[in-house]
């Protein structure tokens, strides 16, 4: 079997394992009480972490693309008008306008 | 049998993002095509693992020279933080059989499962059939584009160029805008991102290490210094 072969294979099975995994772990955790309510908050503070590294990750520009970003994100709750916002100012940016 | 509505609405909501999806898997392709694979094996690759930045570090790894175990234990690492994902999901799969389960495990991404959480948190339906909808616009995008890019790698500009590489960053932060539930949120937040900056900028702790940390960090002060809502 090919290296290729290999990984696909082995990560398609662990990918799926871990997946599940987490189901059935949050499953059999309690419904009510501290553990719930950090279950609760997790979507948040994850991609609070995420965006936090993606924002670090970059630089100067990325900074001021999140800050439009975020500003049009509180105006207009929009999604895609968000992501445009986003992407002119970065390509703005990086391309010296 | 038809869709159900949920199916629909969910693929309606995830096109921006499935988009952004789109253009990040051409750029999975040209990789691919770098470590040496072709269009069928980088469609299967995507079919069966369906985890962008997983698949991006487990090829890269290959692409660089290292073994399928070394690039196997690589994704691995980066999909860990998926374990918190579906743990989440606790309220849309709970009581399906086991098939409706998986199928639906399969197929939550980061960028499916933000969106539930942020239509849920705007107050309209949003339950199995729409994680399934919104995970499918998703999947179909990864394939279709994964497999172009793989395919015809040579004539594809650089995703970086245009800023595309930007495009999750923005839509992570819209959804955040919509999972904001008031002054609550703040410390748990605060904390999640000071975290990740701690690690970051004081350790040479793995990125993916950081960001689980700062999530589970940030649920803990929520967890221990909130109150039932």
């Amino acid at each position: 079997m090919s290296e290729v072969t290999l990984l696909i294979a082995s990560l398609a099975a662990a990918t799926l394992v871990i997946r599940l995994g987490g189901y059935y772990l949050g499953a059999a955790l309690p419904q009510s009480g501290p553990i719930a309510r950090g279950l609760k908050a997790l979507p948040g503070t994850l991609i609070t972490a995420l965006v936090t590294l993606q924002l670090i990750n970059g630089g100067v520009n990325e900074w001021i693309a999140g800050a439009a970003a975020l500003a049009i994100a509180i105006a207009t709750r929009s999604l895609p008008l968000t992501m445009l916002a986003g992407i002119v100012t970065i390509y703005a940016l990086r391309n010296g306008f | 049998m038809p869709l159900p509505a949920e199916f629909r609405q969910g693929l309606r909501d995830i096109a921006p993002l499935a988009l952004g999806v789109a253009l990040y898997g051409l750029a999975f392709g040209l990789l691919a095509a770098q470590a040496g694979m072709d269009g069928l094996q980088t469609g299967i690759m995507g079919a069966t693992v369906f985890t962008g930045s997983a698949q991006f570090v487990a090829v890269e790894r290959l692409a660089a020279g290292a073994t399928a175990l070394t690039a196997l234990v690589a994704g691995i690492a980066l999909n860990l933080r998926m374990v918190l994902i579906t743990a989440s999901l606790r309220d849309v799969l709970a009581g399906q059989p086991f098939w409706k389960v998986a199928l639906g495990v399969h197929l939550t991404t980061d960028e499916s499962w933000a969106l539930l959480h942020a239509t849920r948190a705007a107050g309209r339906p949003a339950g199995y059939w729409y994680l399934v909808g919104a995970g499918f616009g998703v999947f179909a995008a990864w394939i279709a584009a994964t497999v172009a890019g793989a395919s015809f790698a040579h004539s594809i500009p650089e995703p970086r160029a245009l800023g595309i590489d930007f495009a999750f960053a923005a839509a992570f932060i819209a959804i955040l805008r919509g999972l904001w539930r008031g002054r609550r949120d703040a410390a748990p937040w605060l904390v999640a991102a000071a975290t990740v900056v701690a690690l970051r900028l004081g350790t040479t702790l793995e990125p993916s290490w950081a960001l689980v940390a700062g999530g589970v960090l940030g649920a803990a002060v929520a967890a221990f210094g909130g109150r039932d809502v």
